[in-house]
């Protein structure tokens, strides 16, 4: 009897409920043991229900109406025995659904928490955070309720329905028979408010994410709502969202609730037969007084669970449609179930070195984008025909102007986007043949906008990264962040807000800089990382990278050339394509794009 | 009943008590239809009302309350425990009435059959409602705690989403997964102790149902037995005391709602009761137009105790260009932030045009403010869409007109649905000196009398920042305008410059006199220039 989260989900096809279950239980299979535990107590607490009314009959029969006390006192303490066995075994069976339940929640809610963090990162670009949220909390959720209230607990009901049914007939045919008339008719309408409320179901649960999806952004752009004073215009979309899901909701109350109120209708004009046609019976003496009452037990127990039926195929529904989400995004593919990298699966790069147990990786000697073509959308082609080798220990600044493709390069490269045309190679192997862990692992990205973790500073730097944690001082040191952070009260320790919101933009650079010096990589990407900094905090970046860079290879986009001035070759994108590429004196004595650029920056 | 143990005595026929119950059925049916639709559409309409106050007061709340309050605590708040208080005030409400109603009536019922019996009867109700008050305090107690770690659960998963790139770069998959394990496994257990109180009171209402009929079999037979008592009114108590079991086991469930929805009613409240420290003046002085006086009168400020800016005074006039320059974190985003208000400040610190501003009308101020942070957030809606934020109701023209300005209409022109085109979640799908440029059309068009730039031009490149800064030169006129900028080239044409050190000014004049001084900026200039000496040759 769970009524939890009983309107709020979509239905979906039958044949498509069984293939999601069959789906389902394969989770269970851990707990098989509990699962057939569950299972065989159910019969138990079944005979434990049905046999009390038939010692109730009893007792009316042989004691109570012929007057005899002897035997009276041995049925009460069985039926008293009966109670209790059945509230223990009811207890048990309980605890075990909720306890299954719970772990099959657990292995599900880290299934896709692992599976998120292996997708490909253009699948966030279309996909809100708060959808993601929602599948791995609330939908996992809902079928926890499935458990407590769905599936195992329906067979039990189903074999309640079962002995009871044959109970009565065996006790006394015609009258079942009389009963049973109303049947029929109970069927029909459970199966035409099915019907009816599937469809409701489905609007309630598009509406809901919609909500939802609003609130999110909401809370994450608040600052720019009240800045602009929009605070009335949110709350009317807000309100039309929220009165559409509340006005999805309704018909499906009203169903639900003739539902309801037909069941039990049908369960007193049940009773109301009994009455009639076994009250003649009785006066004809083919009843005993006993069994009427026995009768009358056995159709109130026939219709507890026809009850909650509604409240049952609800949640189940829910389930259904929790189950689609879920395992419809259990199946959007992994990074590593990319083309390219399935072929592969398995097969160590040799030129990537093996395992990492095995001693140092031989060094990377060239990387090569190869007439890299790349839109985010469709034809709206960021990077066209673009050609570019980097050789070891080479330092390679990126320049041109905003929107060019200078971010996406490095994109690509760290293999966050797949190349739409085109490849990038590594020591002459397709990137996307090599394991992703090893690719990112050996190229640190600074990202144009850090992310800071709630979590202390020194956390923020290391990521919970042994290696790196021993290099956290040091590296905040190189990247000149150590002044700021040993101003703070707590120094290293002082705690970081969600999104790193106590601190600053620079600031919160200067970590994300200083995090990936401790993570020592081969490749460095520098990502316009260092944008919100000031001179003299640059110029201290620029003397911990110069000792950094030194013999490392390295890739460095930024829009200040005196960043880039000291790099061994400039390549300057323009519209997508490479226009210009040399060292800083030839592309000067060029007096292309490059001067031009430059001469902008460098008036006065 | 009676009539069956005796045919005859009784006029009416089994069959006119069959027709009797199947007639009361039907008139109970259709009143159930009513009770069960009236409450629960009630619920729903509830449940829209809270969500509708959580949402407003939401927008009223000031960003402290949003630094310290975690995104994913704020939508469990909205989807987890809306739903329980719904859950409470629909189900819960309906269930109470219903088994009150039931309780009620049989009691009465049986009491006239049978006293004695019934005293019997009711025996093991105390013993229920004991167990009842013990099990509830418990309850709520683990329930809190299952609601905290869900919530726990829900923020780490929303950071670790939003995090993705991140997480990626740095191959931090794993130890996010472990730490993700770690709470789940918290949250699986506290929930355990919820099962285990759970399983314990549905069985345990469902025999407390049982030991009443059993007392009534042993007690009330002996009594037929004995000749005290007819059959019929065993029968028909046997049948009243049958219709209290399943309310007394649906009260167990109750319980366990109530419990769950007070503890998310307590949550909601946390929310609903939070008032923003920043919060319109109950008399707010009168303004008509402001013109874009700004003073800063001894301003001192801290996010958390720690003062950031220590002692700031400066007077800066209608349509004067100020420049702000300084090193990271000494204070220059939180001194133009405060001028917004979107953060508490103490009065007598802040004016504008003579006004403390928080004497001043909330909108009035924020209207005439156009504030362009250094992170620009955009909305997943149409670029347009995004622009056209900055004023309500503003045109086509207008907003393309704002574009222009912000040197946006050539990145327009190049994607296929211009105007049209979906921005992604927070502006995913554009560069970032795209967004940047976006806020930066957004603010303009507002026509607000200060414009406040917070180094917006650090992901564009130089000519593109030359382009906007010289078609922005225009849009200046008579407004007030403060930029804050690494790149003294972005200051070009200040009037007045100041130097922020560690929450001080430490210099101010015009790029002249600040040369002339010879101090920090004429440092920094120094530097910038040397390197553009050196790469000069």
């Amino acid at each position: 009897m769970h009524f939890g989260g009983i309107y709020e989900d979509e239905i979906v096809g039958k044949a498509y409920d069984k293939r999601l279950l069959g789906r389902f239980v394969r989770y269970l299979r851990p707990y098989r043991r509990l699962v057939v535990l569950s299972l065989l107590l159910l019969p138990l607490i079944a005979a434990a229900k049905l046999a009390q009314p038939w010692l109730l009959k009893l007792a009316i029969d042989n004691h109570i109406v012929s007057g005899r006390m002897e035997g009276l006192p041995f049925l009460s303490l069985s039926y008293f025995a009966l109670i209790i066995g059945d509230g223990l075994l009811t207890y048990l069976e309980i605890y075990l659904l909720q306890y299954l339940g719970q772990r099959v929640m657990f292995d599900l809610r880290v299934d896709l928490f692992s599976h998120i963090h292996r997708l490909s990162a253009s699948f966030f670009d279309r996909t809100p955070t708060g959808g993601l949220v929602t599948r791995v909390t609330s939908d996992v959720e809902v079928l926890g309720e499935m458990f407590t209230a769905g599936i195992i607990s329906i067979v039990g009901d189903v074999l309640v329905l079962a002995g009871i049914v044959g109970i009565m007939l065996w006790m006394n045919l015609k009258l079942s028979l009389v009963t049973f008339t109303v049947l029929p008719l109970l069927l029909y309408i459970v199966f035409t408010f099915r019907t009816r409320m599937r469809t409701s179901f489905r609007e309630v649960r598009a509406r809901l994410s919609n909500l939802n999806s609003f609130l999110a952004e909401s809370i994450g752009g608040m600052a720019v709502v009240q800045l602009f004073n929009r605070q009335a215009a949110e709350q009317r979309e807000f309100t039309r969202l929220n009165a559409a899901y509340r006005d999805a909701n309704l018909p499906v109350i009203t169903w639900d609730a003739a539902l309801f109120a037909a069941v039990e209708a049908l369960s007193s004009v049940a009773v109301g037969l009994i009455v009639w046609y076994g009250g003649g019976e009785i006066i004809r003496g083919t009843l005993t007084f006993g069994a009427l009452v026995a009768f009358i037990q056995y159709i109130e127990k026939f219709f507890a669970p026809i009850r909650d039926l509604s409240a049952k195929y609800s949640i189940m529904q829910g389930a259904m449609a929790a189950l689609e989400r879920i395992f419809g995004l259990l199946d959007v593919e992994k990074d590593s179930d990319l083309p390219g990298f399935r072929s592969l699966a398995g097969i160590e790069s040799p030129l990537m070195g093996g395992g990492r147990g095995e001693g140092e990786p031989s060094p990377i000697q060239t990387i090569e984008f190869r007439d890299v073509w790349f839109a985010y959308n469709g034809d709206d082609y960021v990077l066209k025909a673009f050609n570019l080798t980097i050789r070891r220990g080479e330092k390679l600044a990126l320049v041109g102007e905003t929107g060019g493709g200078k971010t996406t390069v490095t994109r690509l490269l760290s293999r966050f986007y797949e190349v739409s045309k085109g490849s990038i190679l590594i020591d002459g192997r397709d990137i996307r043949e090599i394991p992703l862990d090893e690719l990112r692992g050996r190229i640190g990205v600074v990202l144009q906008e850090p992310f800071l973790f709630t979590g202390s500073i020194r956390y923020n730097i290391s990521l919970g990264d042994e290696a790196a944690g021993q290099r956290v001082e040091r590296a905040a040191e190189m990247v000149g962040a150590d002044r700021f952070i040993r101003n703070l009260p707590n120094g290293f320790d002082e705690e970081v807000r969600e999104r790193g919101s106590n601190l600053s933009v620079g600031e919160r650079q200067l970590i994300s800089f200083a995090r990936a010096v401790a993570f020592d990589p081969e490749i460095l990407v520098l990502d316009e990382a260092t944008s919100s900094v000031d001179t003299a905090s640059e110029r201290l970046i620029q003397e911990g990278l110069t000792g950094l860079l030194a013999g490392r290879t390295s890739l460095v986009v930024a829009h200040r050339l005196s960043t880039v001035r000291d790099a061994d070759r400039i390549v300057v994108i323009h519209k997508g394509e490479k226009a210009e590429e040399g060292s800083h004196e030839e592309l000067m004595a060029r007096q292309g794009l490059y001067y031009r650029l430059y001469q902008l920056q460098f008036r006065d | 009943m009676e009539g069956l143990q005796f045919p005859g005595r009784d006029s009416h026929s089994p069959g006119w008590y069959g027709l009797l119950i199947i007639g009361a059925a039907l008139a109970h049916g259709v009143v159930r239809i009513f009770s069960r639709t009236t409450l629960l559409h009630a619920g729903r309409r509830i449940e829209y009302r809270i969500r509708e106050d959580l949402y407003a007061k939401l927008l009223s709340l000031d960003l402290p309350f949003f630094a310290a309050g975690r995104t994913g605590d704020l939508i469990s708040r909205f989807s987890n425990d809306l739903t329980n208080v719904r859950m409470l005030l629909g189900f819960g409400f309906l269930n109470v009435v219903n088994t009150i109603i039931v309780y009620v009536a049989a009691v009465i019922f049986m009491v006239r059959i049978n006293p004695f019996l019934t005293l019997c009867a009711v025996l093991p109700y105390p013993l229920m409602i004991l167990l009842v008050k013990q099990v509830s305090r418990r309850i709520f107690y683990h329930s809190k705690r299952a609601q905290e770690e869900l919530a726990a659960l829900t923020s780490h998963a929303e950071e670790s989403i939003a995090a993705s790139v991140t997480v990626r770069a740095y191959r931090r998959e794993e130890p996010r997964i472990q730490a993700f394990r770690e709470l789940a496994g918290r949250y699986l257990y506290s929930s355990m102790k919820m099962a285990n109180l759970r399983g314990i009171v549905i069985p345990f209402m469902a025999s407390m149902g049982g030991l009443g009929t059993l007392i009534v079999l042993f007690v009330g037979g002996g009594r037929v037995i004995s000749g005290v008592m007819t059959l019929g009114d065993f029968v028909a108590f046997t049948g009243y005391l049958a219709m209290l079991i399943w309310p007394t086991v649906v009260l167990g469930w109750i319980l366990n709602l109530l419990q769950r929805g007070a503890v998310s009613m307590g949550r909601l409240n946390a929310v609903l009761d939070a008032s923003p420290v920043v919060a319109e003046d109950p008399t707010p002085a009168p303004v008509e137009r402001i013109a874009g006086r700004i003073e800063f009168r001894g301003l001192s400020f801290g996010y958390n105790g720690e003062p950031l800016l220590k002692d700031i005074s400066l007077c800066i006039r209608p349509g004067m260009k100020l420049g702000i320059v300084g090193p990271v974190g000494s204070g220059k985003t939180t001194l133009v932030r405060l001028i917004t208000r979107l953060y508490p400040v103490a009065d007598g610190m802040i004016f504008i045009d003579g006004t403390d501003i928080n004497r001043l009308p909330l909108r009035a101020l924020r209207d005439a403010i156009g504030f362009v942070p250094q992170e620009s957030f955009l909305f997943s809606r149409t670029l347009g869409e995004n622009i056209a934020y900055g004023r309500e109701g503003a045109s086509t023209g207008e907003v393309e007109q704002a574009a222009r300005l912000a040197r946006l209409e050539g990145d327009v022109a190049g994607f296929s649905k211009g105007y049209g085109t979906l921005v992604g979640e927070r502006g995913v799908t554009l560069s970032g000196g795209q967004k940047q440029r976006s806020a930066i059309a957004r603010a303009l068009l507002k026509d607000p009398a200060v414009l406040i730039l917070d180094d917006p031009l650090s992901a564009v490149d130089a000519r593109t920042e030359e382009e906007i800064l010289g078609g922005l030169a225009s849009y200046y006129g008579n407004r007030t305008v403060l930029i804050v900028s690494h790149r003294l080239s972005a200051l070009r044409g200040c009037d007045l410059i100041v130097v922020l050190e560690e929450g001080r000014i430490v210099e101010q004049g015009t790029h002249a006199e600040l040369l002339a001084l010879g101090g920090r900026y004429a440092a920094i200039h120094r530097e910038q220039n040397l390197r553009e000496e050196i790469e000069r040759f």
